[in-house]
């Protein structure tokens, strides 16, 4: 089965306490209501195998929900989704690592989590730790951690896993050069796959590198969705 | 005929597989869990010898060498009560702030959220094990000798790992929903040890209260632990089913709705 993502007017919905918290719906029923908001409306999307696709739109537009959408982290409140492929994401600065552990001990967890067994995260840590070129730091806190060795360990426990869906929020922008090549490359290898690769950002120009297709999101809602330079233009011309 | 077998075969061992990554995901849940709380390297196993004592040991010590209470063996029977309590008080804890504590991954990632609780329970009945070394210190001061039914010990500790690993998937409800009120939790699940038969043992009520305290499932995993412990005979069955009886009512009300909810964590924890 190829690699493909279909999603069919999605939506995610927010419900707030009176203190703007984030209630479930089954508390919202129980707690004195506040305000309500949808994260995303209407979204409608197709993604193909070989697709690089990037998304922007400004702060709170519905990038990072539409990426946890995809991930499966967030279920549509409305909608269906359709994703075909293993995905492999780094959605947040702190790469999903918890910071009392060390890099080796996140590295097995992690690694577990994205979907491999116990004995191949085991067998795999060394090489993760070569690859992500930690050195000697890959066994001390990752509380010890700048955010990019935080993000260079992130990436490479989910590439490990070797996704045919790679989904990259913002995080990217915390490589240094030599990473942000690294992160290049693998996205061109997935997409040359067959694979799908959607990251969001504000560094247009990385994202270009990797992506062919934009979409623009405002207020939850896609804006334009067509080839990469034409919806940036009608990005920053609605500035 | 084999292309047919084949076929009908897919499904089950693609179930197999399912379920053995499940338990991955448990036991890799868990070692972060006492990674992050014992630490690593040798002293982990010293903390985690050591941890029993910081919470309960002092005070049993105290009963048994300090202050003069009547009845049997009153550190071990308390002992026997305090235990097992520590584990469902410190499954409630855990699981409470399950979530929140492992907030970076569910915002990074999917996987089986409904293994949390589970997790809770389970890095929990480690640590209980531990405690195991304060009954054999209550038994050689009170010079209680050990019978064959100590055999029915694992059967104790399952009974009552399997109660915590029910009441943790409420328990994490609840310290989600209602964050600012885990204190008044946490006081209502000590409240249980003492409307139980935490600091009186069974044999010692009569009457109406004998009764009311039994319906405390606390009570039954207390007592099973004096039968095997103090009296050296075998637990009774309804010290077993009440507890598993119960820890089935309240997944069959909880685990629905803890199914439902487990969609929104990362909505919530954001």
């Amino acid at each position: 089965m190829s690699t493909s993502v279909t999603a069919s007017d999605i939506g995610i919905h927010f419900q707030f306490d009176h203190e703007r918290r984030v209630v479930t719906p089954t508390l919202a029923r129980i707690r004195r209501r506040g305000a309500d908001t949808w994260g995303l409306r209407n979204v409608n999307l197709e993604l193909r195998p070989g697709e690089g696709v990037a998304l922007l739109g400004p702060s709170g537009s519905g990038k990072t929900t539409l990426l946890r959408v995809l991930a499966g982290i967030y279920y549509p409140d409305e909608g269906t989704l359709t994703v075909n492929g293993r995905i492999g994401s780094l959605l947040s600065v702190d790469a999903g690592l918890l910071t009392l552990l060390t890099g080796r001990e996140n590295a097995q967890l992690l690694g577990v989590l994205a979907g491999e067994s116990r004995s191949a995260t085991q067998a795999a840590l060394d090489d993760i730790c070569t690859r992500s070129k930690l050195g000697a730091s890959f066994d001390r806190p990752v509380s010890s951690y700048s955010q990019g060795m935080r993000a260079r360990l992130g990436f490479t426990v989910a590439e490990r896993s070797n996704p045919s869906i790679l989904l990259l929020d913002e995080v990217h922008e915390a490589f240094d050069h030599e990473w942000r090549e690294i992160v290049r490359q693998r996205a061109e290898s997935i997409l040359a796959a067959g694979g799908i690769v959607v990251a969001a950002g504000h560094d247009h120009a990385l994202l270009e590198k990797i992506c062919t297709r934009a979409i623009y999101l405002e207020s939850g809602e896609v804006r334009a969705d067509g080839r990469f330079a034409e919806v940036q233009r009608s990005y920053l011309d609605a500035f | 005929m084999e292309q047919i077998a084949a076929d009908r075969a897919a499904p089950r061992i693609a179930r197999a597989a399912r379920s053995a990554w499940h338990i991955d995901v448990l036991r890799a849940l868990t070692a972060a869990d006492l990674r992050a709380r014992y630490g690593r390297g040798p002293i982990r196993m010293l903390r985690w010898l050591v941890d029993p004592f910081a919470l309960v040991g002092v005070y049993l010590l105290l009963v048994t060498f300090i202050v003069n209470r009547p009845g049997f063996a009153p550190g071990l029977s308390l002992a026997c009560a305090v235990v097992p309590f520590q584990l469902v008080m410190s499954t409630v804890m855990n699981a409470m702030s399950a979530v929140t504590t492992r907030r970076s991954i569910i915002l990074n990632m999917a996987f089986p959220r409904t293994l949390l609780p589970v997790s809770s329970a389970l890095t929990e009945a480690v640590g209980f094990l531990a405690s195991f070394s304060l009954f054999v210190i209550m038994m050689a001061a009170y010079q209680v000798t050990p019978t064959v039914n100590v055999l029915w010990l694992p059967v104790l500790v399952v009974t009552s790992t399997i109660f915590a690993a029910a009441i943790a998937f409420p328990s994490l409800l609840f310290g989600l929903w209602f964050r600012e009120l885990r204190p008044f939790a946490l006081s209502f699940v000590r409240t249980l040890f003492f409307l139980g038969s935490g600091l009186v043992p069974l044999a010692a009520t009569h009457g109406n209260v004998d009764t009311t305290l039994r319906l405390n499932p606390l009570t039954a995993i207390f007592e099973s632990f004096r039968e095997v412990l103090l009296f050296g005979k075998p637990p009774q069955a309804w010290q077993i089913v009440y507890p598993l009886v119960l820890a089935a009512a309240t997944m069959a009300i909880f685990y629905p709705l803890y199914a439902r909810e487990q969609r929104q964590f990362a909505k919530v924890v954001e």
